[in-house]
């Protein structure tokens, strides 16, 4: 058995990490978090501010 | 004729007679409960936060009908009000509401009539539940009535959904084409894969503050009060006291001081004579709930107390801010205590509640959900625009 190469190791990863499922991942973990972080959060600071977004926005609970 | 016949034909018309009859019950008419309310049941929307005009509360009339048509008179109603049903996957903005009970007050109706205003929190069907009896006893057998309320939702929200649904899946949709149209890097190409792994490492890092902040603000929200957009402050003091005597009068405003969200509230005023100390029923009460953040009225009705100078009445306050339950005491027309009419007075401060953690989680899977339809989009687009080009090169 051959061991890998600290370069090969890196590509791999570097491949790994630029591939389309885990850029999707990313990509759309991203968009959800900052979805929860506008509208459901209830961190005071942005509560506050989206108050009026969360009550005019249909499937949004606010409190 | 044979004994199957005689028994067949004596079955039938026995059948006939239950039917007919049954069918004479229905068709007499019975007490009723009729609801009517301003403005109409086709335009009363729910309560709508940091709206910029003043909503006005719902006003509600209930008048009890007797066998005849005609109203029904000295009578007492118990009213319950039932807001909508919970449903965690249409969630409405006050889900902590949903499910519970609105309001409960029984009154004297002299007139069968019962009249008040109430801001109703969130769409759905409410129901309405109607007890009706007599003050004096067995001078009618008393009935009941569930009636329902049916509220359409604000179409701003649909409105704003629509467009939220629609960015989302741009959203989506502009992430799959990009990610999508990656180009496998060739030999000897110049890529910018440094670029490309720093803008995921930022990915990376942005997602996990994110993360961080939230877990906090919920572990946090799970210890202490939710802020809300109502900062934590002292309840303002009134000038107009809780309890004054006046006139040969003495009225007291009693009942909690701080309420829940979602759980009622109960309140009573209580109106004696100031020198017998006995009660005193024949005067008219104005009660008036109002929000003190935004000085909307949240609700109202106007009555007589009973027989021992009470009024008694459980409300839900809905939204976790500041309110003043204000009652006004005056004479009544044909009363021959006459008096100048006067106030009594009470803050109540009441608890908001953040909404459960599944409730919004559901409606962030449905948002999630659409940037992935984009997402599935963009990628189907790119997919086929690379077998074309691949189906021209063989060509």
């Amino acid at each position: 058995m051959t061991a890998q190469s600290p370069s090969s190791i890196q590509q791999q990863v570097t491949r790994w990490t630029l591939s389309v499922p885990v850029q999707s991942a990313l990509y759309v973990s991203l968009c959800g978090l900052i979805l929860w972080t506008v509208y459901f959060t209830t961190y005071p600071a942005v509560h506050d501010r989206v108050h009026s977004l969360r009550h005019h926005t249909a499937l949004v609970s606010c409190h | 004729m044979s004994r199957l016949k005689r028994s067949v034909l004596i079955s039938a018309i026995f059948l006939m007679a239950i039917v007919f009859s049954g069918w004479i019950g229905l068709s007499q008419p019975q007490p009723s409960v009729q609801l009517t309310t301003t403005p109409a049941v086709s335009q009363i929307r729910p309560f709508e936060a940091e709206a910029t005009n003043l909503q006005s509360p719902v006003q509600v009339m209930l008048q009890a009908m007797d066998s005849a048509g005609l109203p029904v008179e000295d009578a007492q109603i118990h009213l319950q009000i039932l807001t909508p049903p919970r449903n965690p996957w249409l969630p409405t903005d006050f889900p902590i509401v949903e499910g519970t009970t609105l309001l409960d007050m029984e009154a004297l109706a002299p007139k069968g009539e019962l009249q008040f205003q109430q801001m109703l929190p969130v769409r759905g069907t409410y129901r309405l539940l109607v007890n009706v009896k007599p003050i004096a006893p067995a001078a009618f057998v008393p009935f009941q009535q569930t009636l329902t309320l049916s509220v359409a939702e604000n179409g701003v929200k649909l409105q704003n959904f629509a467009i939220l649904a629609v960015i989302l899946l741009t959203v989506g949709l502009v992430g799959g084409w990009v990610i999508g149209g990656k180009q496998p890097i060739q030999p000897g190409e110049v890529s910018p894969q440094r670029v490309q792994l720093l803008l995921s490492g930022a990915i990376v890092v942005a997602i996990a503050t994110l993360l961080f902040v939230n877990i906090n603000a919920e572990l946090a929200q799970s210890h202490l009060a939710m802020a809300m957009s109502h900062p934590t402050e002292d309840v303002p003091p009134l000038e107009t006291p809780a309890q004054m005597q006046s006139q040969g009068l003495e009225m007291q405003l009693s009942g909690d001081l701080s309420a829940t969200v979602g759980q009622p509230a109960t309140l009573n005023v209580s109106v004696m004579d100031a020198n017998t100390k006995q009660p005193v029923s024949n005067v008219s009460l104005k009660v008036a709930a109002t929000q003190l953040e935004n000085n909307w009225v949240a609700f109202a009705y106007e009555g007589i107390p009973d027989s021992t100078g009470n009024l008694t009445w459980q409300q839900q306050f809905f939204d976790g801010a500041p309110h003043k339950i204000e009652v006004e005491v005056a004479p009544q027309a044909t009363s021959t205590r006459q008096f100048q009419p006067f106030q009594v007075a009470q803050t109540l401060s009441v608890q908001g509640v953040a909404p459960p953690l599944s409730v919004r989680l559901i409606s962030l899977t449905y948002m999630i959900g659409l940037v992935i339809l984009g997402f599935l989009l963009g990628l189907g687009i790119q997919h086929r625009h690379k077998q074309g080009a691949f189906m021209r090169q063989l060509n």
